[in-house]
């Protein structure tokens, strides 16, 4: 009994050492010429930016740390280490104070929350870390700017195009994000804002959680109780895509449109693409402006304390352009980079 | 007249009984709350089946399990491994059903087969050896996937490209039996007959019952304790890879998160059905009941557009109800 279990906790710990070998390969990399560089040449300084993501079990995250990698690597200069938190924010707590002890020369974080993660963020900002906070906000002021798209304008645009789209009057179907998270509440109430007084009904809306398959299953439901719908809004696009699937089962795809957000490359704009949907609002991740900041401030350049990202929609017409910027002429103040 | 009586309260002894009126009261809800008559349609009806058939698919294997003395937390994982690997097969590498769905069997054998046997063998709980595999499971499913969801549209430098929908998925997703009935509610149904078949007619069914009813029992009178351990968690990892393989269809993609938290609904199910969680007591078409009255909960809250706040507290208190339920047997 003994013998196979040595062996077992051995092949175990051959395997643990292979892999976090194979992980740690880009750290030792991005900190020695930091260390060995910077006496002889120090202007050409290697800086180590420190990602702290929440959750990148969700795939705009992914984008998120997909877009800071592609933008850090046209600049030899930038080194950055990611870090995910796995939906935990104790975890992503950790995380920011190793990043600190470490001794990066940014931190770039899209917390989790924000009233844990003011405290580790303001301790490590003290310390003389420019912090880029992304998506989320933090309370207070320690922290150098922060980067988010507003998802009230998003909503809104959705409503005003559904509104037109429709001529002002309909039957819709809302499949709502996660009610007790802020994003599914600022997609209801910027839509509800967006179509104003138009004579268009919600006859049936539900939590689907952000989950497709919850999305599906909510969906089946609103086509079994209802004989006609003309829309249905989906707060994100793998809900709207569910939705698609429900209504494909019973035949009825071609009776209304589909609507969805965040618009990633993989996932939205290819259902755009297929006919699928009738247009995704882009929910911006800031990953490649995060790191044009991320140059500024270690330039020592001035950069603002707060930046809208500008979001774009697409629709089978303008993909192939890259999409339009929402609200047209009388968009909002918003701050491109 | 006293026997009669008396039949009658045997009869209400029974868990299948206990089960069937509590599956019944829930039916009830469903016809007092009918959504315009949308309860009365066969649409909603199939929907649910469709819907509640990968829960059900897993409760098979839990039920196994569970029976054997055991629990398997990383059936929702091994679901996400499976559905992530038959996209890859299916839809990157098109390959014909006839290879992708027994190599995802495999998968879900070897995941099972290894947590029976580190509980078998090594004598590691079951609570742990299968929560290992449950994050164990996940971490593949997210290597092998590298984080994305397997769909249909790959990028290319030149942009996406369109891979054909695998005819396997066409076929999961079908309805036949003039559009009456999906075909995964068929693929449950398959899964409770081989489930009883084992339980209920085989020699290792019955090995099964000797090991949860009392394990050293079972040792001392010549039962192979571990092979039939094995079999138990094997079993439960073939039964997670089709239902796998029957959520890829469903989202026409692989995700790797698909199926977290569904090993918590696989074992309401069991339970709700009045298998014992302590071993030894409890059978197949208890599950199959006990899938019917989650199924139909899910759909009467859904169809009436309950909001998620009272969804979760019904849905909490009515598992109770059903257990206590059960539990009231003399």
């Amino acid at each position: 009994m003994r013998k196979p279990i040595a062996t077992l906790v051995a092949v175990v710990l051959t395997a643990g050492v292979a892999v976090l070998a194979g992980c740690s390969k880009s750290a030792p990399e991005a900190a020695a010429p930091a260390e060995s560089g910077a006496p002889s040449a120090p202007e050409k300084k290697t800086f180590v930016i420190g990602m702290s993501q929440c959750n990148l079990g969700e795939p705009w995250r992914v984008q998120m740390n997909k877009d800071i990698e592609a933008a850090a690597k046209a600049h030899d200069t930038l080194k950055v280490v990611f870090k995910d938190a796995q939906n935990d924010t104790l975890v992503q707590q950790n995380h920011v104070r190793e990043f600190m002890n470490q001794g990066v020369d940014l931190l770039i974080i899209s917390p989790r929350e924000a009233a844990p993660l003011t405290g580790p963020v303001a301790e490590a900002y003290k310390k003389g870390i420019p912090v880029i906070v992304l998506d989320r906000a933090l309370l207070g002021e320690d922290f150098t700017m922060f980067i988010g798209a507003d998802n009230r304008l998003i909503g809104e645009a959705a409503g005003k195009w559904v509104r037109e789209k429709l001529n002002g009057q309909g039957k819709i179907v809302e499949l709502m994000g996660l009610q007790t998270s802020v994003p599914g509440h600022d997609r209801h109430d910027g839509f509800v804002k967006g179509l104003g007084d138009a004579a268009i009904e919600t006859i049936f809306s539900a939590d689907m959680k952000w989950l497709q398959p919850d999305a599906q299953r909510e969906m089946e439901s609103a086509l079994a109780r209802f004989p006609k719908i003309d829309l249905v809004y989906g707060h994100n696009d793998p809900g709207a895509y569910g939705a698609y699937l429900a209504a494909k089962a019973a035949g009825r795809e071609k009776e209304m449109l589909f609507v969805g957000i965040d618009g990633l490359p993989h996932e939205g704009r290819v259902y755009v693409e297929k006919g699928i949907l009738s247009v995704t609002f882009e929910y911006p991740t800031g990953g490649r402006e995060a790191v044009e900041f991320a140059l500024k401030i270690l330039a020592g350049e001035q950069v603002p304390r707060n930046v809208v990202l500008p979001s774009r929609f697409f629709t089978p017409e303008n993909l192939a352009a890259g999409g339009e910027l929402i609200g047209g002429s009388d968009a909002p103040a918003a701050a491109a980079p | 007249m006293i026997k009669r009586s008396q039949r009658l309260a045997a009869l209400l002894e029974m868990p299948f009984t206990r089960a069937l009126i509590a599956l019944l009261v829930i039916l009830a809800l469903g016809v007092l709350f009918n959504a315009d008559g949308t309860f009365f349609r066969w649409d909603t009806h199939r929907d649910m089946l469709r819907h509640i058939s990968r829960f059900g698919i897993l409760a098979c294997g839990m039920t196994i399990v569970i029976i054997a003395g055991g629990i398997d937390l990383s059936v929702g994982s091994v679901l996400g491994l499976t559905a992530v690997v038959s996209a890859k097969l299916s839809i990157h590498m098109g390959l014909s059903a006839w290879v992708a769905v027994p190599l995802c069997c495999l998968l879900g054998i070897a995941c099972g087969a290894l947590a029976g046997a580190l509980i078998a063998r090594f004598s590691i709980q079951p609570f742990i050896a299968t929560l290992a595999l449950m994050v164990f499971a996940r971490g593949a499913a997210k290597f092998i996937s590298g984080g994305k969801k397997i769909s249909q549209g790959v990028e290319t430098p030149e942009g996406f490209q369109y891979l054909d929908f695998p005819q396997l998925y066409e076929f999961l997703n079908a309805k036949i039996l003039g559009d009456n009935v999906a075909v995964v509610t068929l693929v449950f149904l398959l899964c409770v007959g081989v489930s009883w078949l084992l339980l209920a007619r085989l020699r290792p069914g019955r090995h099964l019952y000797a090991i949860g009813g009392n394990e050293s029992a079972a040792l001392l009178s010549g039962v192979p304790v571990g092979m039939a351990k094995v079999l138990a968690y094997a079993m439960s990892g073939l039964f997670a890879s089709l239902a796998g393989i029957c959520q890829a269809a469903q989202e026409t993609q692989g995700d790797p998160e698909a199926g977290v938290s569904y090993e918590l609904t696989a074992i309401a199910i069991v339970v709700i059905g009045g298998t014992s969680l302590s071993g030894g007591r409890g059978g197949i078409l208890l599950t199959l009941l006990g899938t019917l009255t989650i199924g139909y909960l899910e759909k009467i809250l859904s169809i009436n557009a309950v909001g998620e706040a009272g969804r979760l507290m019904l849905t909490g208190a009515i598992i109770v109800s059903a257990v206590l339920f059960q539990r009231g047997r003399k």
